[in-house]
């Protein structure tokens, strides 16, 4: 049982120094977490430290491959919001 | 010729008076005085000062703690920088080599700032090492820091014990309601915490960070995004509460908010403050203090002094390769401060007999009028209308002239060609001067003549290497003379 960082990560540093089982490294071309380190925070903390820092919507899945903080839920930007942002961006 | 500067010797109360920020009248003679004489000849706070010393950022901080809605975290913290710049992170190691090259060549840089990428606090371990180390082996040169105040009570012990010069605070309301409306949520106690609750904790650190720094005596500067509709009406509130305990100096900077940065205020289409909008609030709330408004904003990523940028001399590989004897450098550095320093005294005498003197003239009774200034430094105009990166803003009025803020000649595009519509850099320049009805540079091409008288700002090369200060003034009595300041301005300000 392990979290997984994909590559929406950010580089922000926030999440290696939050886990307590340092699962947690710094890699090309992002962050990456150990899966034989990684306890899910099991036995130290309630939730994910990792996904309770991260900024990055998506940026953390759980075990079953689920994005811990899905779409909308950390910056408040609805998702058809920021698709019709980026739609309008591309345009130009 | 008379020259009333305003900056040395207020002469009239800012738009302040007491009543809505809840500060004197002068808040440079309430300081006591080792704070003051620290501000004087502070680079990012004093006027004349900036134009002789310079100050650096490093970016080695990239975590942070909280959410801004203004912020997208791809790109530098946006209470530091303008919102989507990317800073090449540093390690404590690099920054501290990067801080001392930069020292030993550019003498007049004397302030090293740790901004971002994230917040410096919630990266205690690198931003303190990179302290710990400059502290030793560059005494020379002051240390400053910025926060969004999360972490800052438990780090203010830790600060205390370096050079530390000031700590910047942004401070965007005093009331969890309205912080729910600017922060989505923040990391705290092994939690994230969303809405009211997270604003309310975060709210309670910084103000008590702020009431711990003017206990250990350390100097406050606080920061605000003024955000329309959300907490313009606030800040003067937030104003009298940071000063009332003791901040030196509240800076009120524009929200900036574009789609394409992919921030909350950007992707919800929340507006920025127009030019005259930002500037009542900030004459509101700094009244007439001789004092750099935005040099954050608009400087963060910029090595060098005014109008130039010479970040590509220090880059990473090149620094590797040099060789710096500090304490060389640091003899060197000691005789060229005190020959700057004798120069902006007698120049500061000067100012002061001339402000004296206008006193003593009839006093005009036009509007006020806000003029574009081209200069690399020294207080003189001295750069090409099309060499300018950037523009110093000054206001000229019958109370003479003062120094408002600074603005990037790309400030509002981001430099690069997604900023839309084929428009080109100088029609984006021209967009920048938005509200200016005088440009001064020390020359002007044909072609931006033209297109800026068409834009109601006119171009002048006549006070080439003159004094700022008198030049500006010298246009806006021609300007009077002429009858062009009895209405209003025929182009309206636009809003950014
Ligand atoms: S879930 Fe917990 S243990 Fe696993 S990587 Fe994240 S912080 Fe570390
Ligand atoms: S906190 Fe999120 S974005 Fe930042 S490094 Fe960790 S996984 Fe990447
Ligand atoms: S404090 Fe700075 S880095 Fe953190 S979210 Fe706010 S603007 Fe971004």
């Amino acid at each position: 049982m392990a979290v997984k960082i994909i590559e929406s990560c950010v580089n922000c540093f926030a999440c290696e120094p939050v886990c307590p089982s340092n699962a947690i490294y710094e890699a090309k071309p992002h962050f990456l977490v150990d899966s034989k380190k990684c306890t899910e925070c099991e036995g130290d903390f309630p939730v994910f430290q990792c996904a309770s820092i991260c900024p990055i919507e998506g940026a953390i899945l759980d075990s079953l491959g689920l994005a811990i903080n899905p779409p909308g839920s950390l910056t408040g930007i609805p998702p058809e919001k920021m698709a019709e942002a980026m739609a309008e961006l591309q345009s130009h | 010729m008379q020259l009333p500067v305003l900056n040395e010797a207020p002469a009239a109360k800012g738009g302040c008076a007491a009543s809505s920020c809840g500060s004197t009248d002068n808040q440079m003679d309430s300081l006591p005085d080792s704070i003051r004489e620290k501000v004087q000849n502070h680079p990012c706070y004093s006027e004349d000062a900036h134009h002789y010393f310079a100050r650096m950022h490093v970016a080695v901080a990239p975590a942070c703690n909280i959410q801004c809605h203004y912020c997208n975290r791809k790109y530098d913290c946006a209470n530091e920088s303008r919102p989507g710049v990317v800073s090449e992170l540093l390690t404590p190691d690099q920054a501290v080599k990067k801080t001392m090259a930069v020292a030993a060549n550019i003498p007049q840089m004397t302030v090293l700032g740790i901004a971002g990428p994230g917040d410096p606090l919630a990266n205690p371990e690198r931003t303190f090492e990179t302290f710990r180390r400059l502290s030793e082996e560059a005494p020379d040169i002051k240390l400053c820091v910025s926060t969004n105040g999360l972490a800052l009570p438990d780090a203010v012990e830790e600060l205390s014990k370096h050079n530390i010069d000031h700590v910047t605070i942004t401070i965007n309301c005093v009331d969890p309601e309205i912080g729910a409306k600017i922060y989505p949520w923040i990391f705290w106690k092994n939690k994230r915490i969303k809405g009211v609750k997270g604003a309310k904790i975060l709210i309670e650190q910084q103000q008590k960070g702020l009431e711990m720094l003017i206990a250990k005596g350390i100097l406050v500067k606080v920061n605000s995004v003024m955000i329309p509709g959300v907490n313009d009406q606030h800040l003067a509130e937030v104003s009298k509460v940071v000063k009332s305990k003791g901040a030196f100096l509240h800076n009120v900077m524009p929200l900036i908010a574009e789609a394409e940065h992919g921030t909350f205020y950007g992707v919800m289409g929340q507006r920025g403050p127009t030019p005259d909008e930002l500037q009542d609030l900030q004459d509101s709330c700094s009244g007439d203090m001789n004092m750099m408004r935005h040099c954050r904003q608009c400087r963060a990523d910029a090595v060098g002094m005014l109008g130039e940028d010479r970040g590509d001399e220090f880059t990473l590989d090149k620094i590797e390769d040099m060789e710096i004897d500090y304490q060389a450098a640091m003899e060197k550095r000691k005789v060229i401060h005190q020959a700057i320093q004798a120069e902006m005294d007698s120049k500061r005498l000067e100012k002061a007999e001339k402000a004296q003197q206008h006193k003593q003239e009839p006093k005009l009774t036009t509007r006020p009028v806000l003029m574009a200034v081209a200069t690399s430094g020294q207080g003189v105009i001295n750069v090409h209308f099309g060499h300018a990166k950037e523009f110093l803003i000054y206001e000229a009025s019958p109370d003479g002239v003062r120094f408002i803020s600074h603005r990037k000649a790309d400030q509002y595009c981001g430099g690069d060609s997604t900023c839309g519509d084929g428009e080109s850099t100088l029609q984006v320049t021209i967009r920048a001067l938005a509200g200016c009805e005088a440009v001064l540079c020390s020359k002007v091409g044909y072609e931006p003549w033209e297109q800026l008288e068409a834009a109601g700002i006119q171009p002048n090369g006549e006070h080439a290497m003159e004094p700022i200060e008198e030049a500006v003034m010298a246009v806006y009595k021609e300007m009077a003379a002429a009858g062009k300041l009895d209405e209003k301005p025929e182009t309206v300000r636009a809003s950014a």
